[in-house]
């Protein structure tokens, strides 16, 4: 997908996972539980910059996958802005209905725009470094069981498979004027749907009788990837976490 | 030479009744190709599976350098260590989403050091051709790159036997040239024995030094292929055909009366007929001259 082929050219791609996940989960979570549009700011801000800095990435391709959540984050901010207005002064109200924007409604929308805005850098931070096979590496060393990490990477190469079987089968069906009208189209995606399910089922046997003439025995067992140490990544998450925490008390303390 | 595979009459019968297989003898030489010719549906999977031990034969014996296979639970690691299968489709042999991990897979599963996998890994890109692939996921593959992988993933448990389901099926000239070339190298250099199904008539006079023709469960004949093309009858009695070149010395011989070799189905076999034929003319051509000049 698109992140992976970011992680395939990150210069932190050989970077032990564990601790780039701990360092992202931290400051995402700190973010969210912080409730405040200063610390989403500051998150937002530090972990693209780590991304760009040490990531490697351009900023063209940081903000591009910024451009859908932020189409997404548009329509909920504007809807959490957009309220009741009770008691509230209104800034802006549409005519007698009650409904209009209110300061609080806007600094709330604020707050979750940029609460959001910063747990999604902290995401992309991990994904746009690491790639899928690093992360369920990575989640079998924090002791997730195996049969949910198998699952995972057996679905996600799958996916692509499936994902290309459909696009062919649904060239196939326009090549023969299957979507012309919206109850053709509905039969078409119908009959797609079902078809890739079956081919799936059949697929699914074919890669146990391969699996089985490879020794499989019930057990995935690859060999493991080497890293570079990660270590860094334990302070600066200490760091940010830490800087989060101060912005979070000064912010307040300004609001007292 | 001695015999890395025997089949004495292996039978094998699914359960909706198919006889897949009906009492099937072969035997592959050790250090040589062999081909297994068949159309859809001859069994050739079902035999494969048989060798491999994914299916178990109801009947008939198989020996592995001359030691009879034992189908019991705890022999199979075993079997499927010295008998690899590369599948027609790579798509069903790479499940990792990353080509070293893939590779991986049948090492790991023989449970050897870390050590050992790492160098069996590095060696088997290396003869594949594919060390450059090593931090690639699997779906950026292109279908014949994909190809190498399931083959390196094969080569990795160092097999006595290696199985190729029609290894060249959906790839470009240059792709069936790079897995010729790596065939070659397989039995030249690494003494390996393989066997071969496929239904490209033309690669079979290249690379195969015995043939056996399969259909609906049985074997038709077998031998050289020099030998089997000379019967082209029984080729197509069973969907198959001659390679190209073979087909034409065919019609110069039989249609046009021109004095060739039959059997020759390779280009170099070819050259060598019609070179040999040019000097046959070339000669009796002088010695007329000669005898005019007598005159």
């Amino acid at each position: 997908m698109g992140t992976d082929r970011c992680a395939c050219r990150s210069r932190l791609r050989w970077v032990d996972p564990v601790p780039k996940l701990w360092l992202s989960l931290a400051g995402l979570l700190v973010c969210v539980f912080a409730d405040s549009a200063a610390v989403g700011g500051f998150t937002l801000l530090v972990f693209s910059v780590l991304n760009l800095l040490l990531g490697g990435h351009t900023l063209r391709i940081l903000t591009r996958f910024f451009a859908v959540p932020m189409g997404f984050l548009a329509i909920g901010c504007g809807m959490i802005a957009f309220r009741p207005l009770e008691q509230a002064q209104a800034l802006w109200a549409l005519g007698n209905s009650g409904w209009g924007i209110s300061r609080q409604g806007l600094l709330l929308a604020w707050m979750v725009l940029c609460k959001a805005l910063g747990a999604l850098a902290a995401v992309y931070f991990f994904s746009m470094n690491t790639l899928i096979t690093d992360l369920t590496w990575a989640l079998r060393r924090l002791r997730v069981p195996g049969l949910l990490v198998e699952l995972m990477e057996l679905i996600y190469r799958f996916l692509f498979l499936l994902r290309e079987e459909a696009a062919r089968i649904q060239v196939a069906q326009k090549s023969r004027l299957g979507y012309q009208s919206i109850p053709q189209s509905l039969r078409s995606a119908g009959m797609l749907a079902g078809m890739v399910l079956l081919r799936a089922l059949r697929r699914g046997d074919r890669v146990y009788t391969a699996l089985e003439s490879r020794g499989y025995t019930g057990q995935i067992a690859t060999l493991p990837r080497t890293y570079t140490t990660g270590r860094w990544c334990y302070p600066a998450a200490a760091a940010i976490a830490v800087s989060q925490g101060l912005i979070l008390l000064a912010e307040r303390g300004s609001w007292i | 030479m001695k015999d890395a595979l025997e089949v004495q009459d292996l039978s094998y019968t699914y359960e909706d009744g198919t006889r897949a297989l009906d009492a099937i003898s072969l035997r592959a030489r050790a250090g040589q190709i062999t081909g297994i010719l068949g159309g859809n549906g001859a069994g050739k999977s079902t035999l494969f599976l048989n060798l491999n031990g994914v299916l178990t034969p109801q009947s008939g014996k198989v020996l592995l350098d001359g030691r009879e296979v034992r189908y019991r639970r705890q022999d199979l690691p075993q079997l499927r260590r010295q008998v690899g299968i590369v599948f027609q489709d790579p798509d069903d042999q790479l499940f990792c989403a990353d080509v070293y991990q893939d590779i991986s897979f049948g090492a790991v599963n023989l449970g050897l050091p870390p050590q050992e996998v790492r160098r069996r890994v590095e060696e088997a890109m290396a003869w594949t051709g594919i060390s450059a692939l090593r931090e690639k996921p699997t779906h950026a593959l292109s279908y014949g790159q994909k190809k190498r992988v399931a083959i390196a993933g094969v080569l990795v448990m160092e097999p006595e036997v290696m199985i190729l389901d029609e290894p060249t099926a959906g790839l470009d000239p240059q792709g069936v040239s790079d897995i010729l070339r790596l065939l070659y190298q397989l039995r030249e250099r690494l003494g390996m024995t393989l066997l071969l199904a496929t239904h490209d008539m033309d690669l079979v006079p290249l690379c195969c030094d015995q043939i056996y023709l399969l259909s609906s469960g049985r074997i038709v004949c077998g031998g050289t292929p020099e030998a089997v093309f000379s019967q082209p009858e029984i080729l197509r009695e069973n969907h198959l055909r001659l390679p190209r070149i073979a087909h034409l010395m065919e019609i110069l011989h039989d249609q046009d009366g021109v004095e060739v070799c039959r059997s020759a189905a390779t280009i170099s076999a070819a050259r060598r007929e019609i070179l040999h034929l040019l000097r046959q003319t070339e000669t009796a051509e002088a010695a007329a001259v000669k005898q005019d000049r007598m005159v």
